[in-house]
């Protein structure tokens, strides 16, 4: 099986966190990333990984609008006040990605879990569409 | 199995390829792969407090006991592994973009600390690993005898 089931949109822009989190986020101007993600088939539909380190339940946005599912998880800080940064070797910041989903995807039945900072989100196929008789009446 | 994280949209551009080389890697050791991106895993920030250093590192889906922390000689080792939680047959893959396997990496901490108060936690991927600073010794007179 090959094909678009499931694909990132090229629009997951970095630098720029979704307009209504703006708004009230703190002036401090934060690092969006896109989280690397595993997706693969099983028989029951697509399950779909993405590494989201220091995001909770209480901060992560998962939604399905229109064909497109949007991930945003926000690192809350967690480094205490007044601590110096000694030695830097990666950011904090957010995590922003999309994808389109394919018709086959029951959007309904979508289920998602997070644990020790790995989202995991399962994509079940939409069940086939069962052939319908349509009644022919005549005068 | 990549080993950096993706925080450009260029690199869809080279995704595919890189999945291709990653998978020519698979297997190799890790350490080939930080030679690759000349830089080493997992990368860790380290903040200075009143009273303690603390050490943060981004270890997403590795659990606690699959974790191993030693410390000696003011030099500082982690330890750990990332079990695959994804399909066993590489060809159901649509898009692999995360590593698991193991990994090890040793800093040397700047200060003396109190090596048996160390104390760290893994909470939603990420590390924490406070040590406390050595109290200040005070000065010790040395007597110095002559003729």
């Amino acid at each position: 099986m090959s094909g678009e089931l499931t694909r990132p949109t090229s629009t997951n822009a970095e630098g720029t966190p979704p307009a209504e989190t703006r708004a009230d986020a703190a002036p401090v101007e934060r690092f969006v990333f896109t989280p690397p993600i595993d997706i693969y088939e099983t028989d029951d539909g697509l399950i779909l990984h993405a590494d989201l380190p220091g995001v909770t339940l209480d901060t992560l946005e998962l939604q399905v609008q229109n064909n497109r599912l949007t991930l945003f998880g926000r690192v809350p800080e967690v480094v205490p006040e007044g601590a110096r940064l000694v030695h830097q070797e990666y950011r904090e910041g957010d995590y922003l990605r999309s994808f389109i989903l394919s018709d086959n995807v029951d959007h309904d039945r979508i289920t998602a879990k997070l644990t020790s900072g790995v989202l995991e989100v399962f994509l079940p196929h939409a069940p086939k569409a069962q052939p319908r008789k349509i009644q022919v009446s005549g005068s | 199995m990549r080993v950096f994280r993706l925080g450009h949209n260029w690199s869809y551009a080279f995704s595919d390829l890189e999945r291709e080389v990653d998978r020519l890697l698979r297997g190799v050791n890790l350490s080939i792969q930080g030679l690759r991106f000349g830089r080493q895993y997992p990368p860790v920030n380290l903040y200075e407090l009143d009273d303690e250093y603390l050490l943060t590192a981004e270890l997403p889906g590795v659990r606690v006991e699959d974790l191993d922390l030693t410390i000696a000689g003011g030099m500082l080792t982690i330890r750990g592994s990332r079990q695959p939680d994804g399909a066993s047959d590489e060809s159901r893959f649509r898009r692999q973009e995360r590593h698991c396997g193991s990994w090890q990496r040793s800093v040397s901490i700047p200060d003396r600390v109190v090596e048996d108060d160390l104390r760290a936690e893994l909470n939603e991927g990420i590390l924490h690993i406070h040590l406390p600073k050595a109290p200040d010794e005070a000065p010790r007179q040395i007597p110095v005898s002559g003729k």
